[in-house]
């Protein structure tokens, strides 16, 4: 019988769409700045608005993906946020107006993070968080599926601007990075399959796999370039530009009968501009194997510091009692 | 999208008053050597200052302070200097921390050269 492959899409779409989340964080000398493909290391008020991508996914045949999500994240205390991140997605299936694809929101998610630790001098910086998507949420067309998937994720980041005077053309490189491990709520999902042309049922059974999320980010600071290493005299928009490289990637760990056991995931070579309130990205997707996808893609961001933008407001933590966390909304 | 696109036009127009104070500009520049030693360091930022809470010190490379009084923060707010000591020729680390007025703290720290 003719299965259309969109439960490897769904997955690959379910585990892309569960790294949007952002942040952005200072520390020391160094900004962290939102990233596209995974998530910083960051705890902060912010909004990412849109985020937009456009690829082409690892199905036979593959077929391409919008999506367009946001992201708002709010410190409940200086230290702790949580952000929820809706994602519209479309699906644009093989064969054109024949068989037109889908559309509809993916699973909402909520991210729950905690700075664990924060050292300016050596600008680290190491957060552990719980990622939920929250299963029924989402659009059934584009395969949202009904069960929560719980996501226990650490976060790290680390500015290499001790590094001696003898290498300071590296002082403005940082890394970053994200280790998770998805869990969904159920270990297998029963589906009744009705062939259109025989109207006999099929039950397609598909496990659950639990899958190890990981990911890091290289980037090349111009901003800490000049403010930290040395002032070139460059122009204000070159010195306002972090060049990055980011990597996300998705191995299932178990319960992998149906799912395989192929690591999948994107490389992401792109740019940051960095504004006083908000930030513009931009970045080219590269699949790391054919199961990843078919082509180059694209993802761009407009990301807002509500933390800048709404300092007495919005912008900072609900509870706070120091005063380089701004000011609590109630009391002190 | 319309919607989208009118948030963010409204977070863009709204977003251009406040936010962390970064260094900008410093004179003498941000690891540069300068060939006589400068009587003063002076920080230019993004933002305005909060000046009880805005401090520099400059360090020599043994460590020790060579300032020459307290950090003052200019009239537009935005400037913090501090006179400095007679310095010798050496390296001296800027170490900076300061409050915007929309209280955030950031910090940084950078070098100059005087006389190399």
């Amino acid at each position: 019988m003719l299965k259309f492959p969109w439960p490897l899409a769904i997955l690959a779409a379910c585990l892309a769409s569960a790294t949007v989340a952002r942040a952005h964080e200072i520390v020391g000398n160094r900004f962290f700045p939102a990233t596209l493909a995974i998530d910083d290391p960051g705890v902060n008020d912010e909004m990412s608005l849109p985020t937009i991508s456009m690829s082409k996914t690892g199905d036979d045949p593959s077929f391409k993906q919008l999506d367009i999500s946001g992201e708002f994240s709010k410190r409940i205390t200086e230290d702790f946020a949580v952000s929820f991140a809706p994602t519209w997605s479309r699906l644009y299936a093989p064969g054109g107006r024949v068989m037109n694809g889908a559309q509809g929101f993916q699973n909402l998610e909520t991210t729950f993070k905690y700075r664990l630790f924060k050292n300016a001098e050596h600008e680290f910086i190491i957060s552990a968080g719980l990622v939920i998507e929250w299963g029924g949420t989402g659009a059934k067309d584009i395969g949202a599926e009904r069960f929560n998937v719980y996501t226990p994720t650490i976060y790290f980041g680390k500015g290499f601007g001790d590094l001696p005077d003898s290498l300071n053309w590296a002082r403005p490189f940082a890394l970053t990075g994200q280790f998770g491990y998805a869990i969904p709520g159920v270990s297998q999902t029963t589906t009744i399959i009705t062939d259109p042309d025989t109207g006999e049922q099929d039950i397609d059974k598909e496990f659950q796999p639990r899958v190890f999320t990981w990911g890091a980010t290289l980037q090349y600071s111009m901003p800490y370039l000049k403010s930290a290493v040395a002032d070139l005299g460059l122009p204000d928009f070159v010195n306002r530009l972090i060049p990055i490289v980011e990597a996300s990637l998705q191995t299932p760990m178990s319960n992998t009968l149906t799912s395989g056991t192929v690591t999948t995931g994107t490389i992401n070579p792109g740019i940051i501009y960095l504004g006083n309130t908000f930030q513009v990205a931009i970045e080219a997707v590269i699949p790391v194997n054919r199961q990843s996808g078919t082509s180059v893609g694209v993802i761009g961001q407009l990301h807002f510091y509500l933390d800048d933008i709404f300092p007495n407001t919005l912008g900072r933590p609900i509870f706070a009692s120091s005063i380089n966390s701004g000011r609590p909304l109630f009391g002190r | 999208m319309r919607i989208i696109a009118a948030i963010a036009l409204v977070l863009a127009s709204t977003g251009a008053t406040v936010a962390h104070a970064l260094l900008d500009h410093a004179t003498p520049r941000v690891g540069s050597s300068v060939a006589s030693a400068p009587k003063e360091v002076v920080l230019s930022f993004t933002e305005r200052l909060e000046p009880a809470f805005s401090s520099i010190e400059v360090r020599n490379e043994q460590g020790a302070s060579v300032n020459a009084g307290k950090a003052t923060v200019g009239s537009d707010r935005t400037q913090l200097r501090v006179p400095l000591k007679q310095l010798p020729a050496g390296t001296y680390k800027v170490i900076w921390q300061v409050l915007s007025v929309d209280t955030h703290r950031t910090q940084g720290n950078f070098t100059f050269r005087v006389g190399q």
